[in-house]
C-alpha cells in the first residue's frame, strides 16, 4: 500500500496517466484522479464510475483487492498522497485522542501524553503491518474505554470554535460600527460648515454690520465646534475602550488578583537578635581608631559594624552554658540511662566512636 | 535563637567540652590503653630480635640492646603525661613566639595538641613532633599564612616531611574538627560593652533602661587597666589550662576580667543577670568563679622553678624509655604507608593493561560484545 501510494509520486509523468486504464491527459483534458482512503490508490474519475457504480468492488491495482465503494472516492487535497494519508489519519486519531492541557496535574503529564500519542501516530503512518494493527487495536480499546470523554472534549472543542467564530464576528461588527460613526461625523462636520457658511452670506446680505467683523466671528465659530467635536469624538473613544477592552487584544490571560507574597527570610524566622547586650551603632576603641578612618580599610567594604556584632556576640555565647552541668549526663559511657538531649546523644555516640577508635587507632 | 544556643551548635561544645571527671576518665583510659600498647610492641621488638640475634654478631646484638631495655617497661602515668604536655604546651608558646606568629594561631596549636592528647598517648606519639604539625595547621585555620619549607627552616633541624608526616594522624586525633572558639574577641567585645557603659547613659540590656544604679568609680581607668591584664592572663594561663575543655570562651574571658578586677566584673555580671531573674546570676558568678580559680593555678610566668625543671628532665627520661617503639619513626611509617598505596595502584594499573591486550588480541577493542537477551 505504501509503495502504491508512493509511485505515482516520484515519477512525474504519471500524474498524468490513470494507472489502472493508462488514459491520458493529453487525451484528455478532463481527467481526474479521485482517491479511496481505504488504499490511497488513485484512477480517475472514469473508472471510479466504470468499476465502482454498481456496487462495492476490489481495488484493481495488482495485489491490492481492498474492497472499495464509490462512496468514499474524493479528490486528494495534498499532491502527495503520503501526506494526505498521514493528515487522515492524524484527524482520525485526533478525534480519539482530543485530550486537553487542563485535564492534566502537571505540563509533563500532558507532554507525556502527546508523546504517546505521537507514537501511536508515528506506529499507524510508518509502522509494519503488526506495528498498525496493534495500534489500531489500542486506538480502539481506547476509544471504547473513554468514550464518555471523548464525547466532552468533542462538545467543549466545538463550543470552543462556535465562542471563536462569535467573538471574530464581534469584532467585526464592532470594527463596522467605527467606520460608520467616522464617517456620519464628518458627513456631519462638513453640512455644519456649509450651514454656518450659509448663515454668514445670509447676515452679510440681510443686515449692515462690518463684513470683517461677521466672517471673524463667524471663523472662530466654526473653529470652535471643530475642537468641541473632536473633543467628544475622543471621549466617546476612551470610553469605548474603556468598555470593551478584550476589542482589539486577544489571547490576553485573565487577570487575577496577585496574593501578597511574604518577603523572603533565609534564616527561616530565627530570631537572632541580642538577648544579653544592646548592640550600639559606634564604640570608641582606641585599637579601631586608626581603622575608622584609614581609607585603605574602609575602601575594601570593610565594615565596623560587622566586627562590634561579632565581638558583642561572642562576648556573651555562651555565658550561661554550664558545661558541668549539660555535659555531665553524656560524659560517662557507663551510664547511658542519663543522656537527656539529642545532643548528647549525639556526643555520646561521638564517645562511643572514641573507644572504637582507641582499639583500632591506626594511621599507619 | 539566643547567643547560647548559637554557641552549642558549636564543635567545641559538642565534641571538646568535659566534666572534670570525664575528662580524667578519658586520660586514663588512653593513658592505660597506651601503655599495654608499648608493652605488646617491646615485647615483639624483643622477639624479633631474639630470632634474628642467632644469625648476627655478639657485638651487634649488645649494642642494639641498649636502645630497647630489658626487663618490664615503667610507663608513664597521667599525672605524669600531663605534666609533659603543659611543659611541651609552653614549648609551643615559645616556638610560636620564636616563629612570631599572632596569638590566636599559637592558642589554636596549643588546643590542639591538649585535644589531641586526649585520646592519644605521649608514649605513642612524641610530642615534639605533634607540636610542629599542631602549630602549622593552627597557621592554616587561624589564617595566617606561612609556607611551609620556610616554617621547617625556621624551626631549625626539621624538614618539611618531618611537619606533614603526623598530619592525617593528627586531623584524625582532633576528629576532624578544627574550629577552637578563643575568648579573646570576647574580651574585645565586653571591654568595648564597659567603655560604652561608662561613658554614656546606654541600657545594659535590651529593653532595658539606662544604667541607673550607682556604678563603680574611676569606671574608664579601671576598665582599660582590666583589659590587659585580662588579655595577659587569656595569652598564657587560660590556655595553659584545662580550661577550654570545661568553660565557654565567654566564660574564660569574664574569669581573666575577675581575676584583673573583681568588682568591676561583679558589678557587670550583676548587670547583664539581674537578681529578678533569679537563679542564673547565682550560677554564673559561681561557674565563673571557678574558672577563675582554675586560671589562677597557673601564672603567667614562662620560667619553671629548679625542682620543676628537674622533675620535667627525670619525665623526658623516661618518656625516652618507655616510647612506643613502633611509632618512633613517624615519617618512615608515612613513606612506607604511602609506598604500599602506591604498589596497589601499579598493581590496578598493570592489571587493566593485561585486560586490555587481552581483548585487543581477540579483536573486541570495544569490550565483548553485549549480551542478547
Amino acid at each position: 500500500m505504501r509503495n502504491g501510494a508512493s509511485k505515482p509520486i516520484d515519477n512525474n509523468p504519471s500524474d498524468d496517466i490513470c494507472p489502472v486504464c493508462k488514459s491520458n491527459r493529453y487525451l484528455n483534458p478532463s481527467l481526474q484522479f479521485l482517491i479511496n482512503p481505504e488504499c490511497y490508490h488513485k484512477m480517475c474519475s472514469t473508472c471510479v464510475d466504470r468499476i465502482f457504480t454498481s456496487g462495492p468492488a476490489s481495488c484493481p491495482v495488482p495485489y491490492c483487492g481492498k474492497t472499495l465503494r464509490k462512496k468514499g472516492f474524493h479528490k486528494a487535497f495534498f499532491g502527495d498522497l503520503k501526506v494526505e494519508r498521514e493528515v487522515d489519519i492524524r484527524k482520525r486519531v485526533g478525534a480519539v485522542f482530543n485530550r486537553r492541557q487542563d485535564e492534566f496535574e502537571t505540563l509533563l503529564d500532558y507532554n507525556n501524553y502527546l508523546d504517546d500519542v505521537e507514537c501511536l501516530i508515528f506506529d499507524l503512518v510508518q509502522g509494519t503491518k503488526e506495528e498498525k494493527t496493534k495500534a489500531e487495536e489500542r486506538l480502539k480499546a481506547y476509544r471504547e474505554s473513554n468514550m464518555g470523554d471523548i464525547e466532552e472534549n468533542r462538545r467543549a472543542g466545538l463550543e470552543e470554535i462556535e465562542m471563536e467564530k462569535r467573538r471574530e464576528k464581534a469584532e467585526k461588527e464592532a470594527a463596522r460600527q467605527r467606520r460608520m460613526a467616522v464617517l456620519r461625523e464628518e458627513e456631519e462636520e462638513k453640512l455644519d460648515v456649509a450651514k454656518s457658511k450659509r448663515d454668514v452670506l445670509e447676515r452679510l446680505a440681510n443686515t449692515d454690520e462690518d463684513a470683517n467683523k461677521i466672517t471673524q466671528q463667524a471663523q472662530k465659530i466654526i473653529l470652535k465646534k471643530s475642537s468641541a467635536r473632536r473633543t467628544l469624538a475622543e471621549g466617546a473613544e476612551s470610553n469605548g475602550s474603556a468598555r470593551d477592552p478584550g476589542l482589539t487584544l486577544r489571547g490576553l490571560k485573565k487577570k487575577e488578583a496577585p496574593v501578597a507574597e511574604k518577603p523572603y527570610d533565609p534564616f527561616g524566622g530565627v530570631d537572632l537578635t541580642p538577648s544579653r547586650y544592646v548592640l550600639q551603632g559606634d564604640y570608641d576603641n582606641e585599637w579601631l581608631s586608626n581603622a575608622k578612618s584609614d581609607i585603605r580599610h574602609m575602601a575594601g567594604g570593610y565594615s565596623l559594624q560587622e566586627y562590634y556584632a561579632r565581638t558583642m556576640f561572642e562576648a556573651f555565647s555562651g555565658l550561661g552554658v554550664f558545661i558541668e552541668d549539660e555535659v555531665a549526663g553524656r560524659s560517662l559511657p557507663a551510664a547511658p540511662a542519663s543522656v537527656g538531649t539529642a545532643a548528647a546523644v549525639e556526643a555520646s555516640a561521638g564517645k562511643m566512636k572514641i573507644e572504637h577508635k582507641m582499639e583500632l587507632d591506626d594511621v599507619f | 535563637m539566643s547567643e547560647d544556643e548559637r554557641y552549642c551548635t558549636s564543635t567545641q561544645y559538642r565534641l571538646w567540652s568535659f566534666t572534670p571527671d570525664s575528662l580524667l576518665a578519658l586520660r586514663s583510659r588512653t593513658n592505660r590503653l597506651a601503655a599495654d600498647r608499648v608493652r605488646e610492641a617491646v615485647r615483639r621488638v624483643r622477639e624479633a630480635r631474639a630470632l634474628s640475634s642467632a644469625d648476627t654478631s655478639e657485638a651487634e646484638n649488645g649494642r642494639s640492646a641498649s636502645a630497647i631495655p630489658e626487663g618490664e617497661v615503667d610507663c608513664l602515668t597521667v599525672d605524669e603525661e600531663l605534666k609533659l604536655v603543659a611543659f611541651y604546651c609552653r614549648q609551643t608558646l615559645s616556638l610560636g613566639d620564636h616563629l612570631k606568629v599572632p596569638t590566636d594561631v599559637k592558642a589554636t596549636a596549643i588546643q590542639y595538641i591538649k585535644r589531641f592528647y586526649i585520646t592519644n598517648s605521649l608514649m605513642t606519639y612524641h610530642p615534639t613532633d605533634i607540636l610542629k604539625t599542631a602549630l602549622f595547621f593552627a597557621t592554616k585555620t587561624e589564617n595566617h599564612y606561612f609556607r611551609l619549607t620556610k616554617f621547617a627552616d625556621a624551626i631549625g633541624g626539621t624538614k618539611p616531611e618531618d611537619v606533614l608526616a603526623s598530619e592525617f594522624l593528627l586531623t584524625q586525633g582532633l576528629r576532624f574538627t578544627f574550629d577552637v572558639r578563643h575568648p579573646f574577641r570576647a574580651l574585645e567585645g565586653a571591654i568595648m560593652d564597659l567603655q560604652a557603659l561608662s561613658k554614656g547613659d546606654i541600657p545594659a540590656l535590651p529593653n532595658g533602661e539606662a544604667v541607673t544604679g550607682p556604678s563603680p568609680q574611676n569606671m574608664e581607668k579601671r576598665v582599660r587597666n582590666a583589659h590587659g591584664k585580662a588579655r595577659d592572663c587569656l595569652k598564657t594561663s587560660a590556655l595553659l589550662t584545662d580550661a577550654y575543655f570545661h568553660f565557654t570562651p565567654s566564660q574564660i574571658m569574664v574569669a581573666a576580667l575577675i581575676n584583673a578586677d573583681r568588682d568591676l566584673t561583679e558589678w557587670y555580671i550583676k548587670l547583664k543577670f539581674p537578681a529578678s531573674a533569679g537563679a542564673p546570676q547565682q550560677k554564673v558568678l559561681a561557674t565563673v568563679e571557678k574558672c577563675a580559680v582554675m586560671l589562677k593555678e597557673i601564672d603567667s610566668s614562662s620560667e619553671p622553678s629548679a625542682t620543676e625543671k628537674k622533675e620535667l628532665g627525670a619525665l623526658m627520661k623516661k618518656l625516652k624509655k618507655c616510647r612506643n617503639p613502633e611509632k618512633m619513626d613517624l615519617v618512615g611509617l608515612q613513606r612506607a604507608k604511602r609506598e604500599g598505596e602506591e604498589g596497589n595502584d601499579e598493581k590496578i594499573v598493570k592489571k587493566r593493561k593485561l585486560e586490555r591486550e587481552q581483548l585487543t588480541k581477540e579483536g573486541e577493542v570495544f569490550g565483548p560484545g553485549l549480551k542478547k537477551s
